[in-house]
């Protein structure tokens, strides 16, 4: 009986459950692959190359989309933003009338310094490199993509190199600065915020001239960093941009920028530095349309 | 799955990758960021499984980098490997569990957070840990809240399979 030969089922190579493993390792292994390889070449080549044009075709293709998900959403974001603004009103209205009357102030005083200046710089021939908003035309664009979780602080803009934005062009809307262009497409550009890591901006302080360097702080501030302790920096300055200081290095941004007011001013015997804190005249959270200043080229 | 199936989790993904880069993405409340499209591709791999969830997980992922202009395969690296991941919970122990799907959001938040970081510290990219951090707890609350309706709209979309269309390697008795 035991001996007796029994007549099995020849296996199948592939059992049904065996091949339905198989291909869902290869379909797994094959897009991690896929995907690893196109962080690859996004990664090694940001700015140019055929990955990058494809991006940009698909960028374009999505706009009207992201377009049009915007404008429905709009009713609502402004619903809220008119529900918010009325809780704070009444005393944001009071601190505009006080900000408004010191700048009627300052705005006749700055007018007839003006002036006079520009009477010296022609009698003395002066040159100087560019400065804002005199010799920069601002391409304005609405903010199609916007930086989602801590990681990323960048916004998307829906104007690109076909209106003439270039990388590094300077980017404001109405109140100030708001960052730099970083990565540019033909109808499209990435711009990195001022409240980004990598952020460092030369700046002064219209008041003193003081000068120093802006980069990100905590909470949505900034810090103008590598002020000497002996320098005078206020309570309530103005800090632009500074400009190109070394024709070696030009910076990226041109003098005059506003950038923010200076919020705090601390001195501590172990920094070796003034700790100024500015908050930024632009608000980074509410950013539907911003301004990208392109130079006028002049004879 | 159908053909059908595979247009419709298309186009929900679609509009889910949309919503989030021009709606939901300037929703920070207390350092978080709601997720529909991590949501939506949760919904989506439960009801369908590990490839759909795996594929569903980088088309979706293209579409986030390509409206944002971000580094492209990051999202889709990761929302691959999260697709896959719910796939097989939802093909196995996860089946016809009521739970899964608010199980699934919760610990797939988490994951897809710490796999950012990851990725972007590697690459050698700005990863506020911190940040991250503390914003976690109200992402987690807000895909929650979202999980839900966006699961029952999936669910409307994508009809359940039979258990015999699914993967039958884990057979439960409870």
């Amino acid at each position: 009986m035991l001996a007796s030969s029994v007549q099995r089922s020849r296996p199948e190579r592939y059992p049904s459950k065996a091949r339905a493993a198989l291909v869902r390792r290869i379909v797994l292994t094959v897009l991690v692959l896929g995907a690893l390889t196109l962080l690859t070449i996004s990664f090694r080549s940001p700015t140019a190359g055929a990955l990058h044009d494809a991006q940009g075709l698909a960028s374009s293709a999505l706009r009207p989309f992201q377009i049009a998900a915007a404008r429905i959403a709009r009713p609502f974001r402004d619903a809220y933003d008119y529900v918010d603004g009325l809780a704070s009103a009444r005393s944001e209205n009071a601190r505009l009338e006080r900000e408004l009357r010191q700048m009627r102030k300052a705005y006749l005083a700055s007018q007839s310094k003006a002036e006079k200046a520009d009477e010296l710089e022609k009698l003395l021939h002066y040159e100087q490199s560019l400065t804002f908003p005199r010799d920069f035309r601002p391409v304005n664009a609405s903010v199609i993509s916007f930086p989602g979780g801590p990681f990323s602080r960048q916004i998307v803009i829906a104007a690109g190199s076909s209106s003439g934005i270039r990388v590094n062009s300077p980017v404001v809307n109405g109140d100030g600065l708001v960052g730099r262009v970083t990565n540019v497409f033909p109808h499209s550009a990435v711009v990195t915020l001022l409240t980004d890591s990598q952020s460092y901006v030369a700046a002064r302080d219209v008041q003193t001239g003081v000068r120093g360097i802006i980069h990100p702080g905590q909470g949505g501030t900034l810090i103008l960093d590598q002020v000497s302790k002996e320098r005078p920096v206020r309570r309530n300055d103005k800090v632009v941009t500074d400009g190109t200081r070394d024709p070696r290095y030009p910076d990226l941004y041109p003098y005059g920028i506003p950038i923010g007011v200076v919020s705090s001013v601390g001195i501590s015997d172990t920094a070796s530095f003034l700790q100024v804190q500015v908050e930024p005249f632009a608000d980074f959270g509410s950013l539907d349309s911003v301004a990208a200043l392109v130079p006028i080229k002049r004879k | 799955m159908s053909a059908l199936d595979g247009v419709k989790a298309a186009v929900l993904l679609f509009v889910a990758a949309v919503v989030q880069v021009a709606i939901l993405a300037q929703v920070h409340v207390l350092g978080g960021v709601p997720d529909i499209v991590l949501v939506s591709l949760v919904g989506v791999a439960l009801l369908r499984g590990s490839v759909t969830g795996a594929v569903g997980g980088f088309y979706a992922g293209l579409l986030v980098d390509s409206a944002a202009l971000g580094e492209l395969g990051l999202t889709s690296l990761l929302l691959t490997i999260a697709g896959y991941w719910i796939g097989r919970y939802g093909e196995t122990t996860g089946r016809d569990r009521t739970h899964a799907p608010f199980l699934s959001v919760a610990v797939v938040t988490v994951l897809y957070a710490l796999g950012v970081l990851v990725v972007r510290f590697v690459l050698g990219e700005p990863a506020p840990a911190g940040a991250v951090l503390r914003g976690l707890g109200p992402a987690i609350l807000m895909n929650l809240a979202l999980a839900a309706p966006v699961y029952a709209l999936v669910r409307r979309l994508l009809r359940p399979l039979d258990r015999d269309e699914l993967s039958t390697e884990v057979q439960l008795l409870g």
